[in-house]
């Protein structure tokens, strides 16, 4: 028995996830929860399990794919269960594992992604081809690639939804660009071309080749086949050479009704041929040369992105900078570090930042609040979770310490070493990624002094710090070279006035410039 | 004598002729397909013979009667003289010229109507017995196969329809002289449409229903409206009564029904009408033949393309599951004839709408506002009472509203409820929008006719958006 398998909601407001990468095959075993599929949600990379004991039939959508919640996304069949129709089966899984003639896109790069094999008779652009799509037994051989329509309410009229059936396009994937996002007739005829446009574009994410496939197999330009071709058996040897199928090659000229095709012409079929299988590697490598090269917007990428503009054109931004002299707090940490490393702890100044920060949170608790537009009321948090900005190779993101005043800084350090390592490696759970109600980036990490951050909205301030090194300090009337910590707060004035952000800063330069003061906190 | 058994050979096999099946088998018919429908009962099925087109037809014609012998207000006194079997022949009329024109149409469209009981014999066989001795019985033989039998009202045990004394909602809409009393048991939308038109010809009328209260299911501000109409009308209620037993009696029946507590009433009439539901009608395909089971609800189960688990074999209609309404099975038979000609068709709607007839009317379509909160969406309410529409108010009728639930991000309309009148009409407006993946302002902009109902839906949508003209925006 077929059981399918959609997309489950891995977190917290998460709408879609790009699969990564698929980690079993067509065929395979699978056992309930082994993981089946790397998705990356807007968040943080997620495996998803198996919900049964099964072999997997069929899976819907190429690594690289944007999938919605709620997607079916593989297609298991359940032990114990019988199969739905042998002649199915055995037909399904003949058009996939067999790379179909004239998907040149996929032979060109030497990769057939798991599901690309498209069957012919699907017509246009028939993307996926669904389970039960069961052709052989309906009596009904012309029927396109059947879809499931999708659960939930589509925002897209009747006759686009057939469209979408017609060409095989699932509307969960298409995005739309009428009002409100309503589905157009338009998107789903691009969603068919690029569809149709194969493989190449997911090249990118996809980054293994199958060993198994050979480079050699017939590059085919979309060309029709005839049955029987007329040519001289010297012509049919030059073919044969040239690896050329002669009834691809265009006809010269009739005779009898019979196509006749001449050395030259396939000699000129051969070369073009090869011309097209150039072009086409070259599109896929993105050769030296191009102007401009387009990368997808999407992800961990997009989100940031959402968010950014979401904070700045919302909360009316104010940065105040100042400068601590951290002469104390470097020799404290210097002392401090050896022992943390006999515990095998890590420490920077971060958590001891992250201290001054909460005593500076306590004292001006608007800076630890939200604004609550709807009800315009201002939320002040009796909590202090303080979100710290890394930089990941996927784009920035945000881990959350919670309850800073209840831990030590050892803990902290601890804790800021591990979500950031975690952050890096993608490993990181969503929870972990949500509900700070301040923030602090530490962008003298890789160098600089000042900068003017974003809110991590709807949080209402937000502290950048510059690298900790020697400036030139006046001290007594005379310029020394002093440790110092550049800070940029940025706050969202609809909440917070200048006055009180120079407070605050004040009262956090306080913390650095004699750390003792963390004792009594 | 009999005859033996014919085979015939056909491309598609429809059983049940209402309105899933006709409506196949036509769909089929006009692709070209070599259709054969069977029907041992009426053409039309429920819908055209024993419900819907009966009950409006009876409705509409006691609302004339009702509504000319209570316009006073209007400056108009009259006291119409009804007969009732006139009515009821008049009806007969209605119902014959439809089912007339269905047959039409089946031949125009190359359908080949077949008189019998079909049933399975194998995955390609169909068995049909022609009523009466001696008619012997023919075999078809299919490749494809539409189960269209829609479905029968239940019967309560110890209250067996006998069409005399226990009366199902078939048997009241054919009565010969209108009773002086009935008990209804039931206040679901049959039992009401019923109990309203009885009301309306001065039958004294009591309702026992074993729920809380009138039309389970539809909204409470909904069903206020009807229940207080229906009060005005003289219906008397019992809630919380499950019929237990009846017994004959000199005016003609006594009904005992039991309270959770296991208290007795009895409700004295002289006849009963029992309308508490309908069940699926599957035991006379004979299901087994062809390996088919039922689920726990006792539907025959399909897929998106109305298919059943044997790949040619389909279902439409009231047989595959709730709503059992004629526009479902109707949408259900067109796809599956589209399917099983090829075509991409498919049960891709996103909102059935339904009406009940009562008065007022109730339409409703898509969300509630709690559904769509449920579905994870952030629903806005739009409201337009028809009190404050002009042409409501012309009609003498202004009791009730116009309710839309639309996405508040998008503006997409999710939902429509209305009370009130000529609602069975102004919901297709919303069913539309919804299909359409409309939006608020795409409704609120559009302009609607004046002086008309429709604008109640304009209005609707334009308070949702916070500036409707003709009332006060909250």
């Amino acid at each position: 028995m077929a059981r399918e398998f959609k997309l489950p909601d891995v977190g917290e407001g998460v709408a879609e996830g790009e699969i990564l990468e698929w980690l079993v095959e067509e065929g395979d075993a699978v056992t309930e929860d082994q993981p089946v599929a790397e998705v990356e949600t807007d968040k943080a990379v997620v495996e998803v399990p198996s919900p049964v004991n099964g072999t997997v039939r069929e899976i819907h959508y190429d690594p690289g794919s944007v999938v919605e919640v709620g997607s079916v996304i593989v297609t298991f069949d359940v032990e114990g269960e019988e199969a739905a129709g042998e002649e199915v089966e055995a037909a399904e899984s003949e058009a996939t594992g067999e790379a179909a003639p004239g998907a040149a896109e996929s032979e060109a790069t030497g990769e057939a992604a798991p599901g690309a094999a498209e069957p012919e008779a699907g017509g246009e652009a028939a993307a996926k081809p669904a389970p039960g799509d069961g052709a052989v037994e309906t009596g009904a051989p012309d029927s396109p690639a059947e879809l499931e329509i999708d659960e939930g309410r589509q925002f897209a009229p009747p006759s686009v939804r057939r469209l979408a059936r017609e060409l095989g396009v699932s509307l969960a994937t298409v995005e739309g660009t009428g009002p409100s996002g309503r589905i157009t007739a338009q998107d789903v005829r691009a969603a068919a071309e690029a569809a149709a446009a194969g493989t190449a574009a997911e090249e990118e994410s996809a980054t293994r080749p199958r060993d198994s496939e050979p480079a050699d197999a017939t590059p085919a330009p979309e060309v029709e086949r005839r049955d029987r071709t007329l040519a001289t058996p010297k012509a049919r040897g030059v073919a044969a050479d040239l690896g050329v199928d002669i009834d691809q090659v265009p006809a010269v000229e009739e005779r009898e009704g019979e196509a006749l095709v001449t050395e030259a012409a396939i000699r000129q079929f051969a070369d073009a041929q090869q011309a097209a299988q150039t072009a086409d590697a070259a599109a896929v490598a993105g050769t030296a040369g191009e102007r401009e090269e387009r990368v997808e917007y999407r992800g961990v990428r997009r989100t940031i992105g959402d968010r950014m503009e979401e904070s700045k054109y919302t909360a009316p931004h104010v940065s105040h900078h100042d400068t601590v002299d951290a002469s104390r707090l470097v020799e404290v940490r210097a002392e401090l570090k050896e022992r943390a490393e006999a515990r095998e702890v890590k420490l920077t100044y971060m958590p001891f930042v992250m201290k001054a920060v909460v005593a500076a949170l306590k004292e001006f608790p608007f800076l630890n609040s939200t604004l609550d537009e709807e009800a315009d009321e201002i939320v002040l948090k009796h909590y202090y979770h303080i979100g710290i900005a890394v930089a990941t190779d996927a784009g920035l993101m945000v881990p959350v310490v919670e309850n800073v005043d209840q831990k030590g800084i050892l803990q902290l350090a601890q804790e800021v070493t591990d979500l950031a390592a975690q952050a890096r490696d993608r490993s990181i759970a969503l929870e972990d990624l949500q509900g700070s109600t301040f923030s602090i980036t530490n962008f003298g990490a890789i160098g600089g002094e000042y900068a003017t951050p974003i809110i991590n909205y709807p949080e209402v301030g937000i502290l950048g710090l510059g690298a900790i090194q020697e400036r030139p300090v006046a001290v007594d009337g005379e310029v020394v070279a002093r440790p110092t910590l550049p800070l940029s707060l940025s706050i969202d004035h609809r909440v917070v006035d200048g006055a009180i952000a120079a407070e605050f800063t004040n009262t956090v330069m306080e913390y650095v410039k004699n750390p003792a003061l963390l004792l009594i906190e | 004598m009999v005859v033996g058994d014919v085979s015939t050979g056909t491309e598609l096999a429809v059983i049940g002729a209402g309105t899933g099946g006709y409506v196949a088998a036509i769909r089929a018919g006009q692709l070209g397909m070599d259709v054969t429908l069977f029907e041992d009962d009426a053409v039309g099925g429920t819908c055209l013979n024993y419900g819907c087109i009966p009950s409006k037809a009876l409705i509409t014609a006691t609302d004339v009667a009702h509504e000319a012998g209570n316009a006073e207000e209007m400056g108009v006194y009259a006291d119409p003289e009804v007969a009732v079997d006139e009515m009821v022949e008049w009806k007969n009329g209605v119902v014959s010229q439809l089912t007339g024109g269905v047959e039409k149409l089946c031949k125009a469209n190359g359908v080949e109507v077949v008189e019998g009981r079909a049933e399975f014999q194998d995955e390609h066989t169909l068995r049909v017995a022609h009523g009466g001795q001696g008619q012997g019985s023919e075999t078809y033989e299919f490749e494809h196969a539409i189960i269209a039998t829609g479905s029968r009202p239940i019967e309560i045990p110890g209250f067996e329809f006998d069409g005399d004394h226990v009366l199902s909602s078939r048997h009241a809409l054919d009565f010969a002289g209108e009773p002086d009393s009935v008990v209804v048991v039931g206040a679901g939308y049959i039992g009401m449409e019923l109990s309203m038109v009885l009301a309306k010809l001065d039958v004294d009328v009591t309702v026992v229903e074993m729920l809380e209260d009138v039309l389970p299911g539809y909204e409470d501000d909904l069903a206020r409206p009807v229940k207080k109409r229906a009060e005005e009308l003289g219906i008397d209620f019992s809630f919380g009564q499950a019929a237990d037993s009846w017994e004959e009696t000199e005016e003609g029946v006594l009904v005992r029904t039991e309270d959770e507590e296991g208290n007795v009433s009895e409700f004295e009439a002289e006849k009963t009408i029992v309308a508490v539901g309908r069940a699926p009608v599957t035991d006379t395909v004979n299901l087994e033949a062809i390996g088919l089971e039922t689920d726990d609800d006792g539907f025959i189960e399909t897929d998106d393309r109305a298919r059943t688990e044997l790949e040619h074999i389909y279902a439409v209609g009231d047989v595959v599951g709730e709503p059992m309404l004629a526009h479902k099975a109707s949408k259900e038979g067109t796809v599956a004839a589209e399917v099983i000609a090829g075509e991409a068709s498919a049960l891709d709607y996103q909102a059935i709408p339904a009406a009940v007839f009562t008065d007022p009317e109730i339409g409703t379509v898509g969300m509630t506002e709690a559904a769509a909160e449920e579905e994870g969406f952030e629903p806005v309410v739009g409201r337009f009472p028809f009190r404050a529409s002009g042409r409501a108010l012309t009609t003498g009728h202004s009791d009730g509203f116009v309710r839309v639930v639309a996405d508040e991000d998008s503006g997409f309309i999710l939902g429509a409820q209305v009370v009130g009148p000529e609602a069975s009409e102004l919901i297709a407006e919303l069913a539309l929008a919804i299909e359409m993946g409309a939006t608020l302002e795409d409704v609120a902009t559009t302009i609607h006719t004046h002086p008309t109902l429709a604008e109640s839906v304009m209005e609707a949508t334009e308070n949702a958006l916070g500036h409707a003209i003709h009332i006060l925006n909250r």
